[in-house]
C-alpha cells in the first residue's frame, strides 16, 4: 500500500511542477471579512482553469496566475468576490456578508436538490466532519444526538449489535417505526434480521452496518411527512439521506486528493457495577452455594461473620465446590480438586471477565476529476476492526465504494455508484434475564450476578474429559458463562453490494428527462450452535447447529420529467412528475441440526437431526407522483406534492392510496424592502407550514388464510414414524385491509441573526395515524386468535428545536455552541381492545410479570404494563401477612396495571466546538430526561445482594403500607433478602420500573491541524491529529449509584418495544485517537 | 473514465429497464409459506386435533392436582397461583390453537380443524370421513365439558365463527355440558359403522372403532356423573362393553424416548432426568400417604435419590432444605400435619411451600417409572440423568379403567365403593406394575409380588368397610387421588364435590385466601372479547357443584 501511494504521490508532484512552469507569477494576498479580521478556508479559483488554493489559519493565500485572468473568492455566508491578476503580486480582499446568505440547498425526497429557504418543513444537515473518524463503525451511533428529534437505541454495547433509529417517535405500533435509509437516491435497508425473541435469545446486527461512517459526504435527515411524501409509504417514518462520497459527485473543477484516516480506540465496558465486597454467598448470612449473595460476611466475627460457618473452617476456607458438587462426572474429572481448600474472600469476577476491546479503522478516499470538471470520481476504502469487549464479540467491516458522474454531452448527464460492503460480526448468545439464570442461552446474565465469593475466573469452566460445562453449585445446574463465551457462536457474515445509476436527459433549457435505477442486495449468512455438554437449555445439553443465508434484494426504478419555468418576472415554477416501483423480496433458507455426535465440530454432518429452514416474502410497490413548487419574488414559495402508490399484497379493492401534501415558506425579509431586520440584526428569517400525508401499507400476506404444516411433531406410538401437523392458522385473514393514512401538520420558524452568530430553528408537528394497520389479538373463542385490521389512531405531537451561537467568532478563537432539543407525546386516541400487547413479554408469549408494551385508548404509546402491588380503595399499599406486597394482574377497575411509560420528557443535545488557532475542542453532551425503563439489572443486583446498596442488611424493614388482613398500617418486620428478593426482584414488576433519565458525555476530541507552512516541506495538504472519547461518562442519576446502569439499550430487541432492560445490554466506553491526512 | 462511467451506466440502466417489469405484479396476496386453505390433508389435521387434546389434558391434570396435593403447588396465594393467563393455552388450543405440549411447540388446536374436517367431507361426499370427524367430536366434547368444570362457563354456542360472532358471549356451564353431550351423541353415531381411518394416526386407540365407543361411553358416563343422573349413569355403567372397563382399553397418551426432533419424552422426565438433576417437587402429601400405607406403587412413582431426608431421619440442612430448622406454624402444629420433611428419602415439599430454589437437584425425589417413564426405586439412591429408567417412554393417562372404578364407586353406596377400591387398585396397580420393565436395569427384587399387593388392597377395602363415614370418606378419596396420580383432571372435580380427603394438609399460607372453585377466565379471551368481564375471585361455582365447598381448603 505504502509504495503505491508514494508512487502516485510521485506523480502528483511531477504533475503540479510540470503546471507550474507557465508564464506566471504568484500573487499572495490577505482576505478579510467586513470586519477586518482574517477569514481562513476562502476559495479561490483562476476562472476558468482548475487552478485553486484556500486561505490558511491567518487569511493568507497564494496562487499562481497570469495577468488578466480572474481570481474568484468564495465563502459560505459572503457575497463572491473577483479580481482580475494585474500588474501587481498582492491582492488583499476584503469580503462583505451575504444578507441573502445561506441559500443552502439541501437534497430532499427522490434526490431533488432545493435551496433550503424554499422548504415548507424541516430538514436537518449533518456533514461529514460529525461522521468521521468515529469509534463506532455503525452509523447510526454516529448520528446519536447530531439532530433533533433523531432517536437513537443501541440493543447494548455489543461492538456490531442491532441500533433502532426513529424520527419524532413512533406513529404505529404493529408496524416498523424505523427510518428509511436512502443512500444516493436509492432505498437501503437498514433491517435487523434477528430470528427468536428477546426471551429465548436474539441477536443480529442492523444492516447500516454495512454502510461506512468515513465515506458519507452528507446526512439529510427530513422528519415530517411533508418531506417524505414522494417517498412514499417506506418515507412515513422520516428519512435518513445518506450522500455517499462516492455519490456526492460534486461539480466543478479539482485535482486527485488523496485522504487517509486511521483511527485506533480502546473499547471497554463501561457499565461495571460498585460490587459491595462485605458479603459473600448464601442466604439469610448463612453460607450457602446459591445464586443470592446473601451470605456470611467475609470479617470473622460479628453476628454475620463467617466464624460462625460450620462450612467455612478456621483458616477461612471452604471445601472446593468442585469437591462438594453431586455431579460424579465433575468430581471424577478433577481429581486434585476432591478434598482440596477455596478461601472465602471475595473475588473480582466481573471485571476479569471481559476484556479490553479496541477499534481500528482505516479509510482512504480518492477524489478526482477531469480538468473540465464535467467528469469526476470517487473511490473509498475502509476497514474496520472492532473487537467487543465482551469474549466472543468483534467486527470486522471492508467497504470498497465507486463512484462518479459525468456530463457526456449538453444533454446528457450520467451518474453511478456501486458500493460494496463485507461485514462479519460475532457474538456470544444474548437473552434476556430477569435475576433467576437466564431466559434463553445467554452470557450475560450469569456474569452480573456471579456471587462476591464464586472466583468465576479461577474455577475451571469445561470439563477436561468431555468438554462439558462446570460450575460452583452443586447440581452444575446454571451454565457457566464461559463455557457459554467460547462454545456457543453466533456469526453473521454479511456481503452487500448495493449500486444505483441515473441518467439526466435535458430536453432544453426548461425540461430534463430523469431515470435512475437501484439494486441494493445483501446477503447474511448466519451460523449460529453451541457445542453439546452445557447445562439448563436442550439446546446447549445437546447441542445446535443452525446455518442459513437471509437474501434481501430491493430493486427500486424512478423515472421523472423535471420542469423549471419562470412564469413572469416575479414567478418561477419548477416540478415533478415521475413514475417509480419497488420490490422488497426477502428469501431466507437454510439448515437447522440438533445432536451434535463428536464435541467440538460445528457442522450439519455432526448432528444427528436436521430440518429445514426456509421463508421468504416479496412485495411490490408501484407509484406515481407529482411535485411543483411555485415561488414569487423569492419570498413565498409553495410546494405541492401528491403521490398515489399500489401495493401487491392487498385485495384489489383495498390496494392503493393517494396521499397530497402542501408547505409554505415565507421569508419576510426579502418580502418588505426596508431596514427593519437591521434593526434586530436579523440576517434571515423564515416561517413554514406544511400539510403531509403518508400512507402505510402492510407487510406478509394478510389477506388469504392459510393451513400450517409443520414436520416431526410427535412421535407415533403404533408405527414409530415422525408426526406431521395440518393446523388452521390462528391468524384470520381480512381482505378487508387497507392502508393506514398518516397526517400531519407541521409549522416552523427558522433564523438568523446578529451577523448570524445566533441561529435558531424551532418546529412543532402534530401526526395522526388514522386507519392504524394493528395486528389485532382476536378472542380465540372465535376460532382465530390474531388479525391484522384497520383499527384506531395514533396522535402524536412535538417539538423540536435547535439553537446555535457563535460565542467567540476571533481570528484565532472560534466557540461555536448548539443546542437540540427534543419533546413528543404519543398517544393512542383510538382502540377497540382493553389493550394491545405489542412488544415485550406478552407480546411473543411471555408473563405479564416480565412486562410488556401496550396500546390502551387514553394512553401514551410508550405505556408500560406488568403486574403491580395490591391497593385498596384509597390507594394504600397492600401488604400480605408474610410481610412482602401484595401481586396483582389488574387493579381495582379490573384493567391490566399500567406502571410506566417509557417516552422520555425530552431530549436535549448540547454541542461545542472551539477552535483556538490550530487546535481544536469538541465536546458533545446528551441529556435524556424522563422516560421509564424496567431495569433487571438494577433490580438483580439489589435482589442479589451485590451492590453496595446492599451492603447495609443487617437490620430489618418494614413495607410502608397496609395489612391486607388487617388494614392497619403494616409492621411486619422482615429481613435484608425477603425486602431485596421477595420484594425488589421477584415481587411485583412494579418495583422493578426506574426513571431511565441520563446525563452523558457522548463524545470530547481535542484536534491539532498542522499549519500549512509546517506541512510545505511534506507531500501531506492537510494533517490532522485527534484524540477522541466515546460515551466517556455517564449518570442514570434516578437509578442506584452502585448499578452503574446504562439506560441505553434495547432489551427486547430492535422493534417498537421500549423501556425494557434484561441484563442484555452493558454499554461501552471507547477512546483513543485518529490522523487524517490528505495528500 | 468517461467511457468507462458512459458504459457501465448504460449497463445498469439497461439492467434496471429489463427487470422494472417484475417489479410493478400487484397479484402477490399468497403466502409461500404455508399451504392454502384448500390443501390441507384430514389425517394431519387430526394429528392436530389429538396433539391438542392431549396437551390440553397436561393443563388440566397439573392445575387439578396442583389443588389436590397429589402435585406440589408453589406459593402461599391461591388467587395470585392462578392468574388469568393458567388457561389462555387450553382455551385457544380447544377453540383456535396454541402451543404445543406433547412432543415439539408448535401451534395445534381443536375446533378450526374439526370445522375443516367437516367441510372436507361435505366437498368429497365419495370419501367417508366418519372416523376423523367422529374422534374430533369426541376430543372436543370432552375438552369443553373440562373446561366447564376449570372455569365454570364456555363458549359453544357463538364459537368459531368470526364472521357473525367476533366477541362470542359465554353459554352457561350446564348448556355447554348438554351441547357436549349431544356432540357425544353424533359422534357414537359416526363411530358406530366402524369406519375406515383412511390411514390417519390414531395416537390413542390405532384405529379401532369399538375402543373409541368405550371412551365416548365413558365421556357420557362423566356428563351423567357430574349432571348426577345416576340412573342415566348406571345404565351405561351396566354393561362393562359400554365403557373404558379393562386396561386395554385406558385412554392414554404414549410418549416415547427420542429426545430431540420431537422430544417425544413424558415431559416430567424432561425436567426431572437432566445432567443437573431434578427439577420438579413432589408433593409431600401424597409420598407421605402412600409411605405410611406402604402402597405397593410408591416405588413406581417416586424415585429418591438419597435415603433420608433432613429434618426427618437426617441432621436438618438450612441450606439443601431451609424449613428443616424452621418452627412450622401453628396451623400445622394445631393440625398435626407434616410441615417440611417426610422421612426416608422422600424429599419433596409441601403445599404452598414458596421458598427459593437450593441446591438440592441431586436430593430431591424425582418423577418413578410411572407413568413418566423415569427410574424404578430399587433402594439403589443413585441420581437421575439423561436417558435413565425408562427413557421418558412413560404415558400421559386420561382416563383409565381404574379411574372409571372409582367413578361407579362414587355414584354408588359403600358396597359399591367397597368394590370399586378393590376393582380399581386392582386395576390400577396392575397396569403400574407393568411399567417396572421399562427401568431395565433396575433390581426387580424390590417389586411387590402379588401376595402383598392382594393383601394391600384387602387392607384398605377392610380399613374401609370398618371406617367410619368420615374415615370411609377419607380411605376412598385417598386411594382414588393416589390411583390419578399423573392423571388427575378429575382430582379437584371430586374434592369439590366431596370435600375430601381432609387428611390433606393446609397451605403454608395461614391465610392463602379461599379455596378456588372454579379458574378465571382466560385472559387472552377477556382482553379482546367486550362481552366478557373477568372474575375478581375464585369462588363462583360450576352448575354442578351449587353449594361450592365449605370444607375445601
Amino acid at each position: 500500500m505504502r509504495t503505491k501511494l508514494n508512487g502516485i504521490l510521485t506523480l502528483l508532484l511531477a504533475f503540479v511542477v510540470q503546471i507550474s512552469f507557465a508564464q506566471e507569477k504568484t500573487i499572495s494576498g490577505t482576505v478579510t471579512d467586513q470586519d477586518g479580521l482574517p477569514l481562513p478556508g476562502v476559495n479561490i479559483v483562476v476562472e476558468g482553469t482548475t487552478t485553486g488554493t484556500q486561505t490558511d489559519f491567518d487569511g493568507n493565500y497564494q496562487i499562481q496566475a497570469s495577468p488578466g485572468q480572474v481570481l474568484l473568492f468564495t465563502y459560505i455566508g459572503q457575497k463572491n468576490e473577483r479580481r482580475t491578476v494585474g500588474a501587481g503580486d498582492v491582492i488583499n480582499v476584503q469580503m462583505v456578508e451575504d444578507a441573502q446568505a445561506l441559500e443552502e440547498v439541501v437534497v430532499t425526497a427522490q434526490g431533488i436538490k432545493r435551496e433550503k429557504k424554499a422548504l415548507g418543513y424541516a430538514v436537518s444537515s449533518v456533514g461529514a466532519e460529525a461522521l468521521e473518524q468515529r469509534a463506532e463503525g455503525d452509523v447510526a451511533r454516529v448520528l446519536a444526538g447530531k439532530a433533533s428529534g433523531v432517536q437513537i437505541t443501541s440493543a447494548g454495547g455489543m461492538s456490531g449489535s442491532g441500533t433502532a433509529v426513529t424520527v419524532r417517535g413512533l406513529s404505529s405500533f404493529s408496524g416498523s417505526n424505523q427510518a428509511l435509509f436512502i443512500v444516493d437516491g436509492v432505498p437501503f435497508s437498514n433491517d435487523t434480521n434477528a430470528t427468536g425473541d428477546f426471551i429465548g435469545g436474539n441477536v443480529g446486527s442492523s444492516r447500516f452496518l454495512d454502510l461506512d461512517p468515513n465515506n458519507i459526504a452528507s446526512v439529510e435527515v427530513l422528519k415530517g411527512l411533508a418531506a417524505a411524501t414522494l417517498y412514499g409509504t417506506r418515507g412515513k417514518n422520516g428519512v435518513i439521506l445518506i450522500t455517499t462520497k462516492a455519490g456526492s459527485g460534486e461539480g466543478g473543477a479539482k485535482k486527485t486528493e488523496i485522504t487517509i484516516n486511521q483511527s485506533f480506540f480502546t473499547n471497554e465496558i463501561a457499565s461495571t457495577p460498585n460490587y459491595q465486597n462485605d458479603y459473600g454467598n448464601g442466604f439469610d448470612q448463612s453460607f450457602g452455594w446459591f445464586f443470592s449473595n446473601w451470605g456470611p460476611s467475609f470479617q470473622r466475627d460479628g453476628v454475620a461473620g463467617w466464624g460462625n460457618q460450620p462450612a467455612i473452617d478456621d483458616q477461612g476456607t471452604l471445601e472446593h465446590p468442585y469437591s462438594t458438587t453431586a455431579v460424579a462426572s465433575t468430581r471424577a474429572a478433577f481429581p486434585e480438586l476432591q478434598g482440596a481448600r477455596y478461601p472465602w474472600k471475595p473475588y473480582d469476577s466481573f471485571s476479569q471477565f471481559f476484556r479490553p476491546g479496541f477499534v481500528s479503522n482505516t479509510n482512504v478516499n480518492i477524489a478526482g476529476g477531469t480538468d473540465d470538471g464535467n467528469t469526476n470520481f470517487n473511490v473509498n476504502l475502509g476497514y474496520l476492526d472492532d473487537q467487543g469487549f465482551t469474549p466472543g464479540n468483534s467486527l470486522s467491516r471492508f467497504n470498497l465504494s465507486v463512484g462518479g458522474r459525468s456530463q457526456l454531452s449538453n444533454k446528457f448527464t450520467v451518474q453511478a455508484t456501486a458500493n460494496f460492503a463485507r461485514t462479519d460480526y460475532r457474538t456470544p448468545p444474548i437473552a434476556s434475564s430477569r435475576g433467576n439464570g437466564t431466559d434463553g442461552l445467554s452470557v450475560f446474565g450469569n456474569v452480573f450476578f456471579t456471587p462476591r465469593s464464586v472466583d468465576l475466573m479461577g474455577l475451571p469452566f469445561e470439563n477436561p474429559i468431555d468438554g462439558s460445562s462446570v460450575y460452583y453449585r452443586n447440581g452444575n445446574d446454571i451454565i457457566n458463562p464461559r463455557w457459554t463465551a467460547k462454545n456457543v457462536t453466533y456469526k453473521q457474515l454479511t456481503h452487500r453490494v448495493n449500486w444505483t445509476a441515473q441518467l439526466t436527459y435535458q430536453l432544453n433549457d426548461n425540461l430534463s428527462l430523469n431515470w435512475r435505477s437501484g439494486l441494493d442486495f445483501y446477503n447474511e449468512r448466519n451460523e449460529n450452535g453451541s457445542n453439546k455438554g452445557g447445562v439448563e437449555f436442550t439446546s446447549a445439553i445437546f447441542g445446535f447447529y443452525d446455518t442459513y443465508d437471509n437474501n434481501n434484494t430491493i430493486w427500486d426504478h424512478f423515472f421523472s420529467i423535471n420542469g423549471n419555468y419562470d412564469i413572469s418576472e416575479k414567478l418561477g415554477m419548477t416540478f415533478t412528475a415521475g413514475a417509480t416501483s419497488r420490490q422488497d423480496y426477502y428469501d431466507r433458507s437454510g439448515v437447522s441440526s440438533s445432536g451434535q455426535i463428536v464435541f467440538g465440530v460445528k457442522r450439519h454432518f455432526n448432528f444427528e437431526n436436521q430440518r429445514p429452514i426456509q421463508f421468504s416474502q416479496k412485495r411490490n410497490i408501484v407509484g406515481i407522483l407529482g411535485q411543483a413548487t411555485l415561488d414569487y419574488d423569492d419570498f413565498l414559495f409553495l410546494n405541492v406534492s401528491a403521490r398515489t402508490d399500489w401495493v401487491s399484497n392487498l385485495t384489489t379493492e383495498n390496494n392503493s392510496k393517494t396521499y397530497p401534501g402542501v408547505s409554505v415558506s415565507f421569508l419576510p425579509i426579502n418580502a418588505f424592502d426596508g431596514t427593519w431586520n437591521d434593526a434586530i440584526q436579523m440576517n434571515y428569517l423564515k416561517l413554514r407550514a406544511s400539510y403531509g400525508t403518508s400512507a402505510t401499507f402492510p407487510t406478509g400476506y394478510p389477506v388469504v388464510n392459510v393451513i400450517e404444516q409443520n414436520t416431526q411433531r410427535f412421535v407415533d406410538p403404533a408405527s414409530g414414524a415422525l408426526l406431521t401437523t395440518n393446523q388452521v392458522d390462528n391468524f384470520r385473514a381480512n381482505p378487508n385491509l387497507k392502508p393506514e393514512l398518516l397526517e400531519e401538520y407541521e409549522a416552523g420558524i427558522e433564523g438568523r441573526f446578529w451577523d448570524s452568530r445566533i441561529q435558531f430553528e424551532a418546529t412543532y408537528f402534530n401526526r395522526v395515524t388514522n386507519d392504524l394497520i394493528v395486528t389485532e389479538p382476536l378472542s380465540p373463542s372465535t376460532g382465530f386468535s390474531f388479525t391484522q385490521s384497520n383499527v384506531g389512531e395514533i396522535q402524536n405531537k412535538g417539538f423540536e428545536a435547535d439553537l446555535g451561537i457563535d460565542i467567540f467568532r476571533g481570528e484565532n478563537f472560534t466557540w461555536n455552541s448548539r443546542v437540540n432539543f427534543f419533546t413528543n407525546d404519543e398517544t393512542v386516541t383510538e382502540q377497540e381492545q382493553d389493550f394491545i400487547a405489542f412488544a415485550g413479554s406478552l407480546a411473543v408469549g411471555g408473563g405479564l410479570f416480565r412486562g410488556s408494551n401496550a396500546a390502551i385508548e387514553g394512553e401514551s404509546l410508550g405505556t408500560i404494563v406488568g403486574t403491580a402491588v395490591g391497593r385498596d380503595e384509597a390507594g394504600n399499599l397492600l401488604v400480605n401477612d408474610g410481610g412482602d406486597y401484595v401481586i396483582v394482574e389488574q387493579d381495582l377497575d379490573g384493567n391490566v396495571p399500567i406502571i410506566g411509560d417509557a417516552v422520555p420528557d425530552y431530549t436535549m443535545n448540547f454541542i461545542n466546538s472551539l477552535r483556538y488557532k490550530n487546535w481544536n475542542l469538541g465536546f458533545q453532551i446528551n441529556h435524556i430526561k424522563g422516560g421509564d425503563i424496567l431495569s433487571s439489572t438494577v433490580a438483580t443486583l439489589l435482589g442479589r445482594g451485590l451492590i453496595v446498596e446492599t451492603a447495609d442488611r443487617l437490620n430489618t424493614f418494614v413495607l410502608p403500607g397496609v395489612s391486607q388482613s388487617t388494614g392497619e398500617p403494616n409492621n411486619k418486620q422482615i429481613n435484608n433478602s425477603t425486602y431485596f428478593f421477595n420484594n425488589i426482584l421477584f415481587g411485583p414488576t412494579e418495583l422493578r420500573i426506574y426513571d431511565a433519565s441520563v446525563i452523558r458525555l457522548q463524545e470530547l476530541s481535542l484536534g491539532y491541524s498542522f499549519p500549512k507552512k509546517f506541512l510545505d516541506k511534506t507531500p501531506f495538504g492537510a494533517l490532522t491529529i485527534t484524540a477522541q472519547g466515546f460515551n466517556l461518562w455517564y449518570d442514570a442519576y434516578n437509578t442506584p449509584d452502585g448499578a452503574n446502569f446504562d439506560p441505553n439499550v434495547a432489551g427486547v430487541g430492535i422493534n417498537n418495544g421500549r423501556g425494557f432492560d434484561f441484563i442484555n445490554g452493558p454499554s461501552s466506553r471507547r477512546y483513543g485517537f485518529s490522523i487524517k491526512a490528505s495528500f | 473514465m468517461k467511457s468507462f462511467l458512459k458504459y457501465i451506466t448504460i449497463v445498469l440502466i439497461a439492467g434496471g429497464l429489463t427487470q422494472s417489469c417484475e417489479t410493478t405484479d400487484l397479484e402477490l396476496r399468497t403466502s409461500p409459506n404455508a399451504l392454502a386453505s384448500d390443501q390441507a390433508d384430514p389425517n394431519l389435521l387430526l394429528t392436530s386435533i389429538q396433539l391438542a387434546y392431549a396437551t390440553n389434558q397436561q393443563t388440566f391434570s397439573d392445575v387439578s392436582q396442583e389443588l389436590t396435593r397429589i402435585d406440589y403447588m408453589f406459593g402461599r396465594n391461591y388467587f395470585n397461583n392462578y392468574p388469568g393467563s393458567t388457561l389462555n393455552g387450553v382455551w385457544s388450543r380447544t377453540y383456535s390453537s396454541g402451543g404445543n405440549g406433547v412432543g415439539d411447540g408448535v401451534s395445534v388446536g381443536i375446533l378450526t380443524n374439526l370445522q375443516t374436517l367437516e367441510a372436507i367431507d361435505e366437498a368429497n361426499p365419495d370419501i367417508d370421513y366418519s372416523f376423523h370427524i367422529g374422534v374430533a367430536k369426541a376430543l372436543y366434547a370432552h375438552s369443553l365439558m373440562q373446561l366447564v368444570d376449570f372455569i365454570g362457563e364456555a363458549a359453544y354456542t357463538q364459537a368459531g365463527n368470526p364472521g357473525e360472532f367476533p366477541a362470542p358471549t359465554l353459554d352457561g356451564g350446564e348448556s355447554v355440558y348438554d351441547a357436549a353431550f349431544a356432540l357425544l351423541g353424533e359422534a357414537a353415531n359416526l363411530m358406530g359403522s366402524g369406519p375406515d381411518d383412511l390411514g390417519a394416526p390414531d395416537l390413542f386407540y390405532a384405529g379401532d372403532t369399538g375402543k373409541w365407543e368405550k371412551l365416548i361411553g365413558t365421556l357420557q358416563m362423566k356428563y351423567h356423573m357430574m349432571k348426577g343422573n345416576t340412573a342415566q349413569f348406571n345404565a351405561i355403567a351396566s354393561n362393562p362393553a359400554n365403557y373404558i372397563s379393562s386396561e386395554d382399553d385406558n385412554l392414554f397418551l404414549q410418549y416415547g424416548t427420542s429426545e430431540l426432533q420431537p422430544d417425544s419424552r413424558h415431559p416430567d422426565y424432561a425436567q426431572d432426568y437432566t445432567p443437573s438433576g431434578a427439577n420438579i417437587y413432589q408433593s409431600n402429601w401424597i409420598m407421605e400417604t402412600m409411605l405410611e400405607k406402604n402402597d405397593p406403587r410408591i416405588r413406581y412413582y417416586f424415585y429418591r435419590q438419597v435415603d433420608a431426608t433432613p429434618g426427618a431421619d437426617s441432621d436438618p440442612n438450612e441450606e439443601t432444605l431451609a424449613c428443616s430448622l424452621a418452627q412450622p406454624p401453628q396451623h400445622f402444629v394445631d393440625g398435626g400435619f407434616t410441615y417440611c420433611s417426610v422421612p426416608n428419602g422422600y424429599w419433596g415439599r409441601t403445599h404452598g411451600n414458596n421458598e427459593g430454589t437450593p441446591p438440592d437437584n441431586f436430593t430431591r425425589t424425582a418423577v418413578g417409572v410411572y407413568p413418566a417413564g423415569g427410574r424404578f426405586d430399587d433402594n439403589s439412591f443413585g441420581t437421575v440423568g439423561l436417558g435413565l429408567g425408562g427413557g421418558g417412554a412413560g404415558i400421559e393417562p386420561i382416563l383409565m379403567s381404574s379411574y372409571v372404578d372409582f367413578w361407579i364407586g362414587y355414584m354408588g353406596d359403600d358396597a359399591a365403593k367397597a368394590q370399586a377400591l378393590e376393582d380399581g387398585l386392582t386395576k390400577s396397580i396392575a397396569t403400574v406394575q407393568t411399567f417396572g420393565d421399562l427401568d431395565v436395569n433396575a433390581d426387580t427384587s424390590f417389586e411387590p409380588d402379588a401376595g402383598r399387593i392382594a393383601a394391600y388392597i384387602q387392607s384398605v377395602v377392610d380399613d374401609f368397610n370398618a371406617g367410619d363415614a368420615e374415615t370411609k370418606n377419607n380411605i376412598y378419596a385417598e386411594q382414588y387421588f393416589i390411583t390419578l396420580y399423573g392423571g388427575g383432571t378429575e382430582a379437584w372435580n371430586y374434592y369439590r364435590l366431596t370435600g375430601y380427603p381432609n387428611t390433606v394438609p393446609p397451605n403454608w399460607e395461614a391465610q392463602p385466601g379461599p379455596f378456588p372453585l372454579t379458574l378465571l377466565y382466560p385472559q387472552n379471551e377477556v382482553v379482546t372479547n367486550p362481552n366478557l368481564t373477568q372474575k375478581t375471585s375464585l369462588d363462583s361455582p360450576v352448575f354442578w357443584n351449587q353449594g361450592g365447598c365449605p370444607t375445601c381448603y
